[in-house]
């Protein structure tokens, strides 16, 4: 039995089951598939076609990728909206048509024939834009019947000019640079193509229009309702798309100068195959032009690749049909999947064993027993506050907590009938602090450290820390800022919970229970911010030890409290200063009389504790049932306790029924009086503490008296 | 002074021989640069598609030239798509062959493509439908003499006595079959007045396309007297239209291609009731002769521009024998 | 707004649709002379009913809140495959079995890849489409066209059949909405559809088995497209498998959709197939009776079927609250 448990301590120890999670997550192994796509056509075709990899060939084929990557693009665009074109081929067309007759028929000039051409498609694109956008018409079909509609247009022109325009060759240099020329020895197209990919690449990326597009995309309602012009940013769509089917089409004219009635026939499920392919999803929100490229050229060298090696008619279409039913099934499956895939695989439970708890039974004589002396704390602010994670006072004894609303609250002392929203910062506030110049240095979940003046001006302090160059999650953006204290210097401590959950999931993080939290320092003087202490299973309560030097840890899930050195002889160790604890410590806070308050926010089960050390166990619990129904830490019930640094527990004030103050995340020493929070609380509890200073504020005790 | 030479060489062949063999002849002196001319020569046919009997006719006949004297053949199929023909053409030119035969969609497309390869060193044989740009070799249908060849056939049927209404039913516009076969017919119409043209659409090559079309025309013109199809393939929907209208007998019905079994089974059954064949195994035939030539030749791609237009052949259900058309069934498999 | 209106007063699409109809049919016999006469009213009818078939078809997948876009190629290259084997010398009822079961297995494929996994119906019939031509083209036969072998022009002489005066093709369109009408009406699996269409969640919770119903009716509207091909074939004694790339997908939708069977499903009926039918007829009859070319009739009928859509789209506005995203 020994013996299973050590392999299964070294197999959890050796074996790192998160990267497996934490690579999935990543957005770009969407790309994999296609890119993985792309490298098998590449690879066929190649071993089956001699001088593939040639210059020449691959010169030949980006001249043809030009026009069809510029479909394509504008496809994508659309799609990204959450819509669809079926109208690019026959647009395409139109353009082939109209950019003929300016040229050989009317003689017009190459740039008016351009402009023209761009017109005439761009118009197209604003009905569909209408219809569709603000008509709210189901974008299939009416791009169906626009793709009729145009054809027709087409035919129409083709019946009447096709003749004119096979009898006459325009005259101008430009006009056949455009069709035959290079640049750099690319292919003129293939350079336009590339600068427009690169342009629409920037706007979706990094613009306000293009970030609305995939929002509307993504989510049309919320969209919506965060006041995006769902209706213009869609109707935008479709006239992008219309525009860079002209300029493709009139790129084909001018390489081919003939008016055939097949012109861009079948473009619209080739340029659907490949934006679909590339892993741009049908419903829209998710696509980038890199994925349209990859599309591009997988269907590109299929459909040429088959021609060139001398397939039958229809081949083509039925490869094209194929490939089209797999990516389409892929993107489905994954997008539905996807989710539930990753939740499956993200969560990654390791070994882990606590020392045996101790009892907290009544007459057991144990330090921690049970008692009542909470039972009637004095409620604050009850119903008025949501969540006050942590509590801190002024010397003038207002009180200040946070709320779940992403605001810092107010409580005019002494005797805090009275509330205002001292701050609004959007985070939830958690560990709060003041520095030597009274401002509330405050850490808010999921947006990092943050300071309020005394005024109630919020400014952010750092939400970056430096990247660790091993870790797969990006760990340089600070997610879950959890509690902080500053150092005499002024220096700011503060933990990260975790890196691999945001706040809201820290309880799948003690599913885990894997070493993800750290201590990050931050020094207003130079504005810096660095990791100082990696691998804490859970970061939580931070308290400056009394020597200046060093600062008291909660490491929540291993239920110990650690002292960390960053200062002095002993900088960079760390020791443990308790551990066994009966609960999962949360905050830690100075006591008047030089020793430390401990909040436990719930208690330790001997269910939960068997099964850290079960891990295989934890795993299957994760992927196997319903979140709602996984084995959690217990947070009902908790307490406070009074303990030194040497790690003696001097006292420990319950509330036996939990009919008062059940939960406890906190708890702050003021004027003889301990306030309580608690993260999922109403209000706030207010203890009198026997004996104690009646004059002792913390705020004096770190930074003395008021000068 | 080449003759000299020659007779030189000869002589001296013939003495080293003689000391070998007396018995056994001579030499034909011009069989070697024959034989030697076509031996690893790459030829690809690039036609609109593949699948109907003019491509599989010519395929046939020109890859049985070509492989027998020692080259290769392939086909490059684009499936009806100018934009995929043209990126064959394309990559053509990059992968350098010796021959290319072109089937060409329309007049302008391949132009520019054409004369590329040709400076490229690239012989350039163009079939049926030649582009505006004249390559070494043309082989194929005298558009000029068939548009004649059916204006006439109908000015014969619907002159007087009949409504006069004819119908034209184009292939692809700018292909070189419309482009050259509509403007002789139209200056044969134009002599006769009596002849009124009272459609001239187009239908693409699709055989669906012009069912659809001429079921249009025959409903705006019940006494319709005759129809020029410019394709048999083409003519099949037409005819179904005829026939659903049960108007088979009352509309004439003229239309050309190559003469493969299916247009005499037409024929005979009444579907069509003229046509005019360029025959297609002759073109074939035409074109491994052009192909020699120029393979012998030796001939900068470009030098000269060679056409050889195939007399026509035209048919009714009078004078169709056993033998005058060519079935595609029997083609040898490649 | 507008829509409220109409449903109060009892506008229903169909009615609409079916007062256009007639009115069209009053003016066009009153001005137009050539309009009413049984060989021109047996033509327009002649000339609709493979549509007709086909949008049957159609019919019965929309009613289930689908699409099949992959129809044309059902019907083109399975019975091009079947003249293909006759001209090999297959038995007739050997070639007719195996593209039966080839134009079915196209359709149980379909409902495969809508059903189980779960690819919106329009890209999955789409690509289905797609490669069923082109598996047709490439694998099965190497023609474009495919002719009635000589040896059996008994099947031409039914398609010129007539019965009683009236075209086989029209028999074979009003046998097809006969069953289809009754099936739909009065069997299990009809009432199964329309339920699916009105709320697919509401009827997978009520028990019906949503996913073998979407099977079926992709399976039914293969074998009508099959039968709307065997008609084609035997009125034109070839079939043309290059029919898939032409526009008359887009007709068939236009029948159903004109007709008003709305595309959100769970509405409408044979009636209103037989409406939409009749409406295209009548007005291709017209505007060809009225000189108008081929080219500017598809201009007008895609700008007919616009104005469908969007009426339809003013009856049955999109529910925001209950349209899933991606549903396009």
């Amino acid at each position: 039995m020994a013996g299973t448990d050590a392999f299964v301590r070294w197999r959890y120890r050796f074996v790192p089951d998160h990267v497996v999670g934490e690579i999935l997550s990543k957005r770009w192994t969407d790309n994999l598939i296609p890119l993985f796509f792309l490298l098998m056509t590449v690879l066929v075709f190649g071993a089956a076609i001699q001088d593939f990899y040639s210059l020449g060939y691959l010169i030949t084929a980006a001249r043809q990728l030009g026009e069809f990557l510029l479909i394509v693009i504008g496809l994508l665009i659309v799609m990204l909206g959450g819509g669809i074109d079926l109208s690019v081929g026959s647009n395409f067309a139109l353009a082939n048509i109209v950019g003929l007759i300016a040229m050989n028929v009317l003689g017009w000039p190459v740039w008016t024939s351009l402009i023209c051409t761009i017109l005439a498609t761009g118009a197209v694109g604003l009905i569909n834009g209408i219809l569709v956008g603000y008509l709210r018409l189901r974008a299939f079909l009416t791009t169906l019947v626009t793709l009729i509609m145009v054809r027709a247009v087409v035919d129409i022109l083709l019946l009447k000019f096709s003749v004119p325009i096979s009898g006459a060759t325009p005259d101008s240099d430009l006009w056949e640079y455009i069709g035959d020329g290079t640049m750099l020895g690319l292919p003129f197209s293939f350079v336009v193509a590339a600068a427009i990919a690169i342009v629409v690449h920037i706007f979706l990326s990094r613009s306000r229009p293009g970030w609305h597009v995939a929002a509307v995309g993504g989510s049309r309602r919320s969209a919506f309702n965060i006041g995006i012009p769902v209706r213009r940013t869609v109707c935008m769509t479709y006239i992008l798309s219309g525009a860079l089917a002209g300029i493709a089409g009139f790129l084909y004219a001018a390489r081919l100068g003939g008016a055939g009635a097949d012109t861009g026939v079948g473009l619209d499920i080739g340029a659907l195959t490949a934006a679909v392919l590339g892993g741009n999803s049908l419903g829209g929100g998710r696509g980038s032009v890199a994925k349209g490229i990859l599309g591009a050229i997988i269907v590109l060298v299929i459909t040429n690749g088959l021609v060139r090696l001398g397939f039958q008619s229809g081949a083509t279409s039925m490869f094209l049909g194929a490939i089209l039913l797999l990516a389409v099934s892929i993107d489905v499956r994954w997008f539905k999947n996807r989710h539930k895939v990753l939740s499956k695989v993200y969560v990654s439970p390791t070994y882990f064993q606590l020392p045996p708890r101790p009892s907290t039974l009544p007459d057991s004589g144990s330090p921690y027993a049970l008692n009542d002396k909470l039972r009637n704390v004095e409620v604050i602010g009850l119903d008025q506050i949501e969540g006050p994670e942590d509590v801190i006072l002024d010397r003038d004894n207002n009180l200040y907590c946070g709320s779940r609303h992403g605001d810092i609250i107010k409580f005019f002392g002494p005797d805090h009938k009275r509330s205002e929203i001292f701050a609004h910062i959007g985070g939830h506030p958690l560990g709060m602090a003041f520095d030597r110049e009274g401002n509330i240095q405050v850490c808010v979940g999921g947006m990092g450290l943050y300071a309020v003046s005394p005024k109630g001006e919020v400014r952010k302090m750092t939400d970056e820390t430096n990247r660790s160059p091993r870790s797969i999650v990006d760990d340089a953006r600070v997610r879950f800022a959890d509690d902080l204290d500053v150092a005499p210097d002024g220096r700011i401590f503060f933990s990260e919970a975790s890196i691999r959950y945001e706040s809201q999931d820290w309880a799948v993080d003690g599913v885990e229970c894997r070493p993800n939290g750290r201590v990050i320092c931050h020094d207003p003087r130079n504005g810096t911010t660095r990791t100082v202490l990696r691998n804490i299973r859970l970061a939580n309560g931070i308290c400056m030890a009394s020597d200046g030097q060093s600062l008291l840890l909660n490491e929540t899930w291993a239920c110990r409290v650690l002292r960390y050195w960053f200062d002095g002889p002993k900088a960079g160790k760390v020791e443990v200063v308790l551990e066994g604890l009966p609960g999962y410590p949360d905050n830690v806070n100075r006591a008047s009389d030089g020793n430390y308050w401990l909040a436990l926010v719930g208690m330790r089960t001997p269910v939960l504790d068997l099964a850290l050390r079960k891990p295989g166990f934890r795993r299957r619990m994760a992927r196997r049932i319903p979140m709602d129904e996984w084995l959690f830490p217990n947070i009902n019930t908790g307490c406070v306790v009074k303990f030194d640094e040497q790690g003696n527990i001097l006292d420990a004030l319950w509330d036996l029924g939990g009919q008062n103050h059940p939960m406890i995340t906190s708890m702050r020493e003021h004027r003889g009086h301990l306030y309580i929070g608690g993260i999922y609380n109403n209000r706030i509890g207010k203890y009198r503490i026997p004996g104690a200073d009646p004059n002792w504020t913390a705020q004096d005790h770190y930074w003395g008296p008021v000068r | 002074m080449v003759r000299g030479k020659l007779l030189a060489a000869l002589c001296a062949s013939f003495v080293l021989s003689s000391s070998v063999a007396m018995a056994d002849g001579l030499v034909d002196p011009g069989r070697a640069p024959y034989v030697d001319a076509m031996k690893g020569k790459k030829v690809v046919f690039l036609p609109l598609a593949m699948g109907f009997d003019l491509a599989e006719g010519w395929t046939s006949g020109v890859r049985q030239t070509v492989v027998s004297n020692g080259g290769t053949f392939s086909i490059r199929d684009p499936n009806w798509s100018t934009d995929a023909g043209a990126q064959a053409l394309t990559e053509l030119i990059a992968e350098k062959p010796d021959l290319i035969v072109v089937h060409n969609p329309d007049v302008q497309s391949y132009a520019r493509l054409n004369e590329k390869a040709e400076k490229a060193g690239i012989y350039i044989v163009q079939v049926n439908m030649r582009s505006s740009y004249s390559t070494d070799g043309y082989v194929g249908a005298d558009w000029l003499k068939v548009g004649e060849a059916e204006a006439n056939a109908l000015v014969k049927k619907c002159g007087a006595g009949t409504s006069g209404k004819v119908a034209i039913v184009q292939g692809v516009l700018t292909a070189a079959t419309s482009v050259y076969q509509i403007g002789p017919i139209l200056d044969v119409f134009s002599k006769h007045p009596e002849i009124k043209v009272v459609s001239n659409q187009a239908a693409d090559w699709d055989a669906s396309k012009a069912k659809a079309l001429t079921t249009t025309v025959l409903q705006q013109n019940p006494d319709l007297c005759g129809l020029i199809s410019f394709w048999d393939g083409m003519a099949i929907g037409s005819s179904a239209a005829i026939r659903e209208a049960n108007k088979t007998g009352s509309v004439y019905v003229v239309t050309n291609g190559g003469g493969e079994k299916m247009a005499c089974d037409n024929l005979e059954n009444g579907n069509f009731d003229e046509y005019v064949s360029f025959d297609v195994p002759r073109q074939a035939a035409d074109m491994g002769d052009i192909i020699k030539t120029l393979f012998q030749s030796k001939l900068k791609p470009g030098t000269i521009k060679v056409s050889l237009y195939t007399p026509n052949q035209i048919l009714t259900k009078a004078s169709l024998k056993p033998d005058t058309c060519w079935n595609m069934k029997d083609l040898p498999k490649s | 707004m507008m829509g409220g209106l109409l449903q109060r007063a009892h506008f229903t699409q169909e009615r609409i649709v079916f007062a256009i109809t007639v009115a069209l049919f009053l003016l066009f016999a009153v001005t137009l002379d050539r309009f009413l006469t049984s060989v021109n009213l047996l033509s327009l009818l002649q000339s609709v009913s493979v549509l007709g078939i086909l949008g049957v078809g159609m019919a019965i997948v929309v009613i289930g809140r689908g699409i099949d876009l992959s129809i044309v190629a059902t019907m083109a290259i399975p019975v091009a495959w079947v003249l293909y084997m006759m001209n090999q010398g297959v038995p007739i009822a050997a070639a007719f079995g195996l593209g039966v079961g080839f134009s079915i297995g196209v359709g149980l494929l379909n409902g495969f890849f809508i059903a189980y996994v779960e690819v919106p119906a329009l890209f999955a019939t789409l690509a289905m489409g797609a490669f069923v031509y082109g598996f047709g083209r490439s694998q099965l036969f190497n023609q474009d066209i495919i002719y009635l072998p000589t040896t059996s022009t008994w099947i031409a002489d039914i398609g010129r059949m007539h019965v009683a005066q009236i075209p086989i093709a029209v028999l074979f369109f009003a046998v097809v909405c006969a069953v289809a009408y009754l099936g739909l009406k009065y069997t299990k699996i009809g009432r199964f559809f329309y339920l699916m269409g009105e709320n697919y969640l509401a009827a997978r919770i009520t028990g019906i088995p949503t996913r073998p119903m979407i099977v079926i009716q992709y399976a039914l509207s293969s074998l009508i497209a099959f039968i709307a091909g065997i008609v084609t074939a035997a009125a034109v004694t070839s079939m043309n498998s290059r029919v898939v790339n032409s526009t008359l997908i887009y007709d068939v939708i236009l029948v159903v959709v004109v007709g008003g069977i709305g595309l959100s499903g769970g509405k409408g009926g044979i009636r209103n197939v037989i409406v939409g039918t009749l409406l295209i007829g009548i007005l291709l009859n017209g505007m060809t009776i009225l000189d108008i070319p081929f080219t500017l009739q598809n201009l007008i009928k895609s700008a007919i079927l616009l104005v469908a859509i969007l009426v339809d789209s003013a009856i049955n506005p999109r529910d925001e609250q209950t349209s899933q995203q991606g549903d396009i």
